[in-house]
């Protein structure tokens, strides 16, 4: 492995023969993936090629065809509570941050974590303070959410994510909304969650990141999977002609970064 | 004809008990009405399609029906169906059902101006549809449609002057106006001061629902 970090085998989420249509487009094409405790997944590809939707699938917040998700162990159902109850293991962080407008950063942290989990207010936001210390944006607690920067908000989204104490947590794009000065500082953020062991699926479009941080680097294109392998390998000696062009067409932006 | 000073002198205590009668109508009924509304909204956004069509069903019916038709109908068309009610309790239910209706229509509006993200979010921090609800829909709804829900208030209140097409005692603001007239010469003076009640209460209304908006306001 790339970090010489030593991956479990216990796998988190499983999914198995995922297929998918938007109307008569095969989004997803017999997708098999399975992300394995404490490992760093990174997924990438040309736009359109299905990783938000893939990502998305992994909690099932978009609908799939035909095939099987199943988190730790636990074959995730079409709806119900116990659908619920396996999302609330499952983070997720989006593209355009999607924080609770009308709440306080505070509150947008403790909300699930009283309203799911049933723990109490104090409990709640004392673990909330210090996961807004640990991704740096405490001293924000009692504003709202348009009062701060886009990275601001991102990593109070990160907080948020982390409160439910995730198995795993999903990325899709992370910072893709960012201004370029507050990219590094989500990427830290990230960074550090890795260093401790989260389990983490990532589609970035950032290659130095996930050179960095992938324990294994996926590639994406047309709805399928085309390559697997560990990031080293996979930047050094891409094995299909699409991957190839798509670094390629990634052009200077990488390799002066 | 009367002056006002004559009118009030004479018919002051039955203007008080006027006023007190259609303000009680009016915050029964609009209470009625957001309570009533907030239900007919969650059922036409949950999953259950029947719950869907019975909300839908529910708004066209009470938006695009006269009041006045409506208080008939309970009038004189409940007995038949073996419920009696109180003519002052087919005033409420009729000032109820119809701004409920309103109510609906404006929440559902205001919830457009939630981002889908916001839900998403939600669902994948576990929250079932009744937590989104409570958490996320409802509270943006209702913070962003404060000045829909005064200008609905003062609706209601105005609403509430079908009272007057059914014998109640003490009678309403409107129904105070036709007392007056069959037992002295109050003329248009007599309606001119329940009409005075009627716009310094809106005026009152509307100037509270302000300051309400701008507090809980959503930054965006
Ligand atoms: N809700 C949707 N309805 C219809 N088509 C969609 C929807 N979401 C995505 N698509 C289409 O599915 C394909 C894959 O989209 P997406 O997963 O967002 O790709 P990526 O994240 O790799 O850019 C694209 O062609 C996109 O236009
Ligand atoms: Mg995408």
């Amino acid at each position: 492995m790339s970090n010489g970090k030593i991956i479990s085998q216990e796998p988190i989420i499983e999914l198995k023969h995922i297929d998918k249509h938007f109307g008569s487009l095969h989004v997803l094409k017999d997708i098999n993936l399975t992300v394995h405790k404490g490992e760093v997944v990174v997924i990438i590809g040309p736009s359109g090629s299905g990783k938000s939707t893939l990502c998305r699938t992994i909690n099932r917040l978009e609908t799939i065809d035909s095939g099987e998700i199943v988190i730790d162990g636990s074959v995730m159902p079409k709806e119900g509570k116990k659908l619920a109850e396996l999302r609330s293991q499952i983070g997720m962080v989006f593209q355009s941050f999607n924080l609770f407008a009308h709440k306080t950063i505070l509150d947008n942290v403790t909300i699930a974590p009283r309203d799911v989990l049933k723990k109490s207010k104090r409990e709640a936001e004392e673990e909330a303070m210090q996961l807004l210390k640990r991704v740096g944006v405490d001293s924000q607690a009692g504003k709202v959410p348009a009062q701060l920067s886009g990275g601001q908000q991102q990593r109070v989204a990160i907080a948020r994510s982390l409160a439910m104490h995730p198995k795993a947590i999903l990325f899709d794009e992370p910072t893709s909304a960012l201004d370029p000065e507050m990219i590094g500082e989500v990427l830290d953020v990230m960074t550090e969650l890795a260093r401790d062991g989260m389990t983490m699926v990532i589609v970035t479009h950032e290659m130095n990141f996930a050179r960095r941080v992938a324990d294994r680097v996926i590639f994406m294109d047309g709805g399928s999977i085309l390559e697997e392998a560990a990031p080293e390998e996979f930047f050094a000696a891409p094995k299909t002609q699409r991957a190839r062009d798509f670094l390629n067409s990634l052009g200077d932006r990488e390799s002066r970064s | 004809m009367m002056s006002v000073g004559e009118l009030l002198s004479q018919f002051g205590d039955k203007y008080l008990q006027a006023l007190w009668t259609t303000y009680g109508l009016t915050v029964l009924c609009f209470a009625g009405a957001l309570v009533l509304g907030i239900a007919i909204t969650v059922m036409r956004i949950c999953p259950i399609k029947p719950l869907q069509w019975f909300g839908d069903f529910y708004v066209q019916i009470f938006r695009n029906i006269p009041g006045a038709a409506l208080l008939i109908v309970l009038v004189y068309a409940l007995p038949y169906l073996r419920v009696m009610l109180s003519y002052y309790m087919c005033v409420l239910v009729a000032v109820t059902l119809i701004p409920s209706s309103f109510c609906s229509e404006y929440l559902m509006a205001g919830m457009n101006t939630i981002g889908a993200g916001q839900i998403e979010a939600a669902r994948s921090l576990g929250m079932t549809f009744f937590q989104i609800v409570k958490n996320v829909v409802l509270p943006q709804a209702l913070r962003s449609t404060v000045l829909q829900m005064t200008n609905l208030l003062v609706a209601t209140m105005l609403t509430t002057a079908l009272a007057s097409q059914v014998p109640l005692n003490p009678a309403d603001l409107t129904g105070i106006v036709t007392y007056i007239n069959t037992h002295a010469v109050g003329g248009i003076t007599a309606f001119m001061i329940s009409a005075f009640f009627y716009a310094v209460t809106a005026v009152v209304i509307g100037q509270i629902g302000n300051r309400i908006d701008k507090k809980v306001r959503i930054l965006r």
